[in-house]
């Protein structure tokens, strides 16, 4: 997923002179290639994630195309009010990686933990919200965030969860995925980023009929398809490694409640911080993401409704 | 549309605010004068926009960062004829445009400030692209004195000296006051020159209402053969031109009535430049 970042990266660069990479002292070996491909469009703006969003602004005002990468917990996070002033309010083609979404830095606690930057970013007017879930997705989505001229935000999770689709899927402005195909029953599936995977194991093997929708783009997220998935099934349950408040649950559940009321199972973080430290695994664990705990939450929430 | 003057005599700057200030009821009058000798200069003799056009893409950037200023912007925007009449008449009116803070909608304001130490980075980020595209376009952020107690001012100042963005300026604004108190009460700056040449900027301090000293400074930092950034301190006084306001900060807040609209106009009527 993230060697699918990169080739993007550099394949756009190369075709656009316009590209610029800003890190903020971030992604060590992640771009070997491109500092080798286009050195002269690679700025560290150092440990200095405000001035870089401000300057990336700037840049964009005249005339460049700033990829500004950090991981997620600083960008956009530490940063949402430069990216709403000085990028957003003006439309400002910039786009924002934040890299390890989630809880990937699951050693290192709660500073580099990231469950909070999807809602920080969707109520910013302009700002689009991507979150693509294998290395297909990730290639889509930076097409379509150097193709749409306007701001982005692009959060990448955890990248070795393997595929979900086998090519890069046709997409368009807001496009929910399919990601295992099912029927209309009494259960579908909606998820965003690592928790895609997670998404189509359980239903493969728990519930064969039940569709699994990948939600790469989660504003704009196109609200009709939502609304047709969500009249079609008894039962909506939502997936994302991110609070429950405020991100792709809420997302699905805002538009549900007014187009298509059903019952929506949200499964994400609960409204705290990680506790404790170990593995990847360990913390899906200890926030109830890994499969056993989401499992027996469907089976307890079907039998409830 | 107002005939353009561009003359930008710094008593009818004043005047226009004045005008502005009483229109709209508005605050933020002592940090507009401030600043107004600083513009006068700047857009008579400087900042180059090619057929007095506000988004010419050869321009000078100017980038008010200190947003709260703008009304002394403003009123030099109104001698370039890129603004209606009523846009000044019908200051705060509702559906109005002009805002008492700088938005980048307003044809010649570059950035939407207001929120302090934003406008200086994203000048930096103008700097950096007028070097990359090799062109000689100056970029200049006028922040107050107040507003570099934000962070991302040093954090902007140190990649504009790392890169040697030799076009760019930093003005300061150094009036002494900021919202609630002087700057000396609130968060000592010590010396503004030696903070940034201690950060690698060939700095300059000179009287911020002596247009001939801001003029000469100005072109000499420019002619510098240095590639450092360069930044201008210019010590100012709040409210300057109108005796009663000068350095007197309830001026950060007050608005005019009848009684001090007139007194204020009388006493820029009759300060002498």
């Amino acid at each position: 997923m993230r060697a699918a970042f990169s080739e993007a990266l550099v394949r756009l660069a190369k075709s656009d002179p316009n590209v610029l990479l800003l890190t903020g002292d971030h992604g060590y070996a992640l771009f070997d290639d491109f500092r080798r491909e286009c050195p002269a469009q690679y700025i560290n703006a150092g440990i200095a994630e405000q001035n870089m969003v401000g300057m990336a602004a700037g840049l964009a005002r005249t005339g460049f195309r700033p990829f500004v990468y950090g991981l997620s917990a600083f960008i956009p996070v530490r940063v949402v009010e430069q990216i709403k002033l000085d990028v957003a309010h003006d439309k400002l083609p910039v786009v924002f990686i934040g890299d390890g979404a989630g809880f990937v830095y699951s050693h290192l606690g709660t500073s580099h933990q990231s469950t909070e930057d999807i809602a920080c970013t969707r109520a910013i007017p302009y700002l689009s919200v991507y979150s693509p879930a294998d290395r297909f997705e990730v290639t889509a989505c930076m097409e379509m965030a150097y193709h749409s001229k306007a701001p982005v935000y692009l959060r990448m999770g955890k990248s070795d969860r393997g595929d979900v689709h086998v090519a890069v899927p046709e997409v368009r402005a807001g496009s929910l995925l399919e990601a295992k195909p099912g029927k209309a029953s009494d259960i579908t599936f909606i998820a965003t980023g690592a928790l895609v995977r997670i998404a189509v194991d359980i239903a493969a093997d728990s519930y064969p009929n039940a569709a699994v929708w990948s939600a790469p783009f989660i504003k704009p997220i196109d609200s009709k398809h939502v609304t047709a998935i969500c009249k079609q099934n008894r039962i909506v349950v939502v997936l994302e490694e991110h609070s429950v408040l405020g991100g792709v649950g809420s997302a699905i559940a805002e538009i549900a409640s007014e187009f298509a009321p059903v019952r929506i199972l949200r499964i994400g973080v609960r409204d705290r911080f990680s506790h404790h430290c170990g593995s990847y695994e360990y913390l899906l664990k200890e926030h109830g993401l890994d499969r056993p705990a989401i499992e027996l939450r469907i089976s307890n929430f079907l039998s409830a409704n | 549309m107002i005939p353009q003057s561009k003359a930008f005599d710094a008593k009818s700057l004043r005047k226009t605010v004045l005008d502005m200030a009483y229109a709209g009821s508005t605050v933020h009058i002592g940090c507009a004068f401030s600043i107004i000798d600083l513009l006068a200069v700047l857009y008579r003799n400087h900042l180059r926009y090619p057929g007095n056009d506000p988004i010419a893409a050869g321009r000078d950037y100017f980038v008010l960062s200190k947003g709260h200023g703008v009304m002394a912007q403003y009123a030099c925007i109104r001698e370039l004829g890129w603004l209606k009449d009523e846009a000044f008449t019908g200051y705060f009116a509702n559906g109005s445009d002009l805002k008492g803070l700088s938005d980048s909608r307003i044809p010649g304001l570059e950035v939407t400030s207001g929120s302090l130490g934003h406008g200086f980075s994203v000048g930096v980020g103008m700097a950096m692209g007028a070097k990359l595209r090799g062109t000689d376009q100056k970029t200049y952020a006028l922040v107050g004195d107040g507003e570099i107690n934000e962070g991302p001012i040093w954090e902007g100042a140190l990649f504009a000296a790392h890169h040697d963005l030799k076009d760019f300026m930093v003005i300061v604004d150094e009036n002494g006051f900021q919202a609630m108190g002087s700057t000396q009460d609130v968060l000592k700056l010590g010396s503004i020159q030696a903070k940034f040449e201690s950060f690698g900027f060939e700095a300059i301090t000179i009287d911020g209402h002596d247009e001939v000293a801001i003029d000469g400074a100005i072109t000499q930092l420019w002619a510098s053969n240095s590639t450092a950034p360069k930044a201008l301190i210019a010590k100012t006084v709040k409210g300057k031109g109108v005796d009663f306001m000068e350095n007197n900060n309830i001026w950060h807040y007050t608005r005019l009535d009848p009684v001090t609209y007139a007194q204020a106009l009388s006493a820029v009527a009759g300060s002498v430049q």
